[in-house]
């Protein structure tokens, strides 16, 4: 039998691995015919061409890198654009009744515009290219962080507050010592979600034409019909998506004493 | 109208001595729709340096409202408070609160919530550490000395709390039913640690209660609060000789003496 530890370790693959038995399953008895559903297999294949092959064996082989590197730049620009607005504006309006009635009416008129909306806009302003990508993230991760940093604040125990006072913590000292650990629970959670939006958004200002990233790669292969290639694109941003949520827990940890407690 | 009472313990007073605490005609009120509720009204009493004082009454009272105005949390509506000799009007390290919740940083350990309110003083880091490890001794936490607020029990989270503000070296201690959410025997602990170290220590301490066998037996004198509007009904002398016997007959005596005076 396995042990709790064991059990524990297997939980959060069993998952996929079930869904991976299920696809397999699906491709080879033929329920799905190859052209909605790739096999596995040919989607691995198609995967290791994409990422290992030598830029002369076919039409996306080697680009990984490049497309990669491009993607994580538009992600780490626009999220840590809206993690830097987001957070120190979410703390003022959490704290300060007047910065909240200011801000509440605009952020959350614009929160109710759906990203997609302001593609067409961004193009206009910023042409095709980083830029527009990187506005998109920015504007889409801004509103989860902002607004998780207000509700963080604004619900800190105001015992602390009265605590800080008496043992005599001035304004600023209040700031990095009380308000930002307090609220560091949700400060943490609306960068999550954030960062979750930022690769959703990622695709979305990919998907015009610009010629490299994970997105533009998934658009040109739906053009040619290499649904494997748009496979693996999938896979892919879904493994980014995990592995950078895992980063941001992991860099968060290792800077603030209070991310580390979290129960 | 009432005469306003007037009550100076010279007890535990040395001659030429000024009160640690003076409250003079003290009033709160807080708005109620379009008119004002008085909460606490023509408050005055005074503490010599070193007393006990037990504020005693049913909830409701404003006790805890004077002492969020003594603490500087809450301003005044009428009279004057001086600490000292000095009137004081924002909270300060000088007037320190043990509350009744726990309000410990839930992110920091026992030792780093005692280290707290040093931190911001000029002081070494070894000065520090050396009078954090003499208080975790006195409260006995050494043993859980970087354990989180949530993993230590109620009392020992009281424990944390009366070290973190007595490591400041407080001139008024203020005390808002500390032991309130303990249980009897936690509690009992939690009273006789309390005495001790008031006994090391001589702090002035003003203990807010409605429990009238904790007022008999901390207090040197208990300030018997009436509510509706909170007014100081009576000053007692708790003429009860340390340690006090909580199942001896004088403090059965006391006791029935205090429950016909809060009855009446």
């Amino acid at each position: 039998m396995f042990s709790d530890h064991h059990s524990a370790r297997l939980l959060p693959w069993i998952i996929p691995a079930g869904a991976l038995l299920a696809w397999i399953f699906v491709s080879t008895s033929g329920l799905a015919p190859p052209y909605l559903l790739p096999h596995p297999v040919s989607v691995l294949k198609a995967a290791q061409v994409y990422i290992f092959g030598t830029a002369d064996a076919g039409p996306y082989a080697g680009r990984f890198l490049d497309d990669a590197r491009a993607s994580l730049l538009r992600v780490a620009l626009g999220f840590g654009l809206a993690a830097l607005l987001g957070i120190p504006l979410g703390i003022l309006s959490g704290r300060l009744p007047a910065v909240r009635k200011l801000l509440s009416t605009p952020v959350n008129a614009l929160r109710a515009v759906p990203g997609i909306c302001w593609l067409p806009l961004a193009l206009v302003w910023f042409g095709i290219g980083i830029n527009t990508t990187v506005f998109l993230v920015a504007l889409a991760a801004f509103f989860p962080v902002y607004l998780n940093a207000a509700a963080g604040a604004r619900q800190i125990n105001p015992l602390l507050y009265q605590s800080g006072a008496m043992m005599g913590v001035g304004r600023l000292r209040g700031v990095f010592a009380i308000l930002i650990p307090g609220a560091m629970p949700q400060i943490i959670t609306g960068l999550r979600l954030g960062l979750g939006i930022a690769w959703a958004y990622l695709v979305l200002g990919e998907l015009t034409g610009v010629p490299d990233g994970l997105g533009a790669v998934i658009m040109d292969a739906r053009m040619l019909g290499r649904i494997d290639i748009i496979a693996v694109g999938i896979i892919i941003i879904a493994a980014f998506g995990r592995l950078s949520d895992l980063g941001l827990k992991a860099g968060l940890r290792l800077c603030f004493k209070s991310a580390r407690r979290i129960p | 109208m009432k005469p306003r009472l007037q009550i100076i313990s010279g007890r535990r007073t040395d001659d030429g001595c000024q009160p640690a605490l003076t409250v003079d005609g003290l009033g709160k009120v807080f708005p109620s729709g379009s008119t004002l509720l008085p909460v606490l009204q023509d408050i005055s009493f005074s503490a010599a340096a070193g007393e006990l004082i037990c504020l005693l009454g049913p909830s409701g009272c404003g006790k805890t409202t004077l002492l969020n105005i003594i603490a500087g949390f809450t301003p005044c509506s009428s009279g004057t408070f001086n600490v000292h000799g000095r009137p004081a009007t924002r909270p300060g390290p000088d007037r320190c609160v043990v509350f009744q919740e726990d309000a410990l940083f839930p992110w920091l350990t026992v030792a780093e919530n005692i280290a707290f309110g040093l931190t911001g003083r000029t002081r070494g880091r070894q000065a520090i550490r050396a009078e954090v490890e003499r208080f975790l001794a006195l409260v006995d936490l050494q043993a859980f000395r970087d354990y989180l607020p949530r993993e230590i029990s109620g009392g020992m989270k009281q424990r944390v709390a009366l070290a973190r503000v007595l490591v400041l070296n407080p001139r008024v201690l203020l005390m808002d039913e500390p032991f309130g959410a303990l249980d009897a025997q936690t509690r009992e602990e939690m009273q006789n640690l309390l005495l001790s170290l008031w006994q090391t220590f001589a702090h002035t301490i003003l203990f807010v209660t409605h429990d009238i066998t904790e007022a008999i037996t901390l207090a040197d004198r208990i300030l018997i609060f009436d509510r509706h509007p909170g007014r100081l009904r009576s000053a007692v002398d708790v003429p009860l000789a340390r340690p006090r016997k909580k199942e001896s007959d004088v403090f059965h005596h006391f006791y029935r003496r205090l429950c016909n005076m809060l009855r009446k």
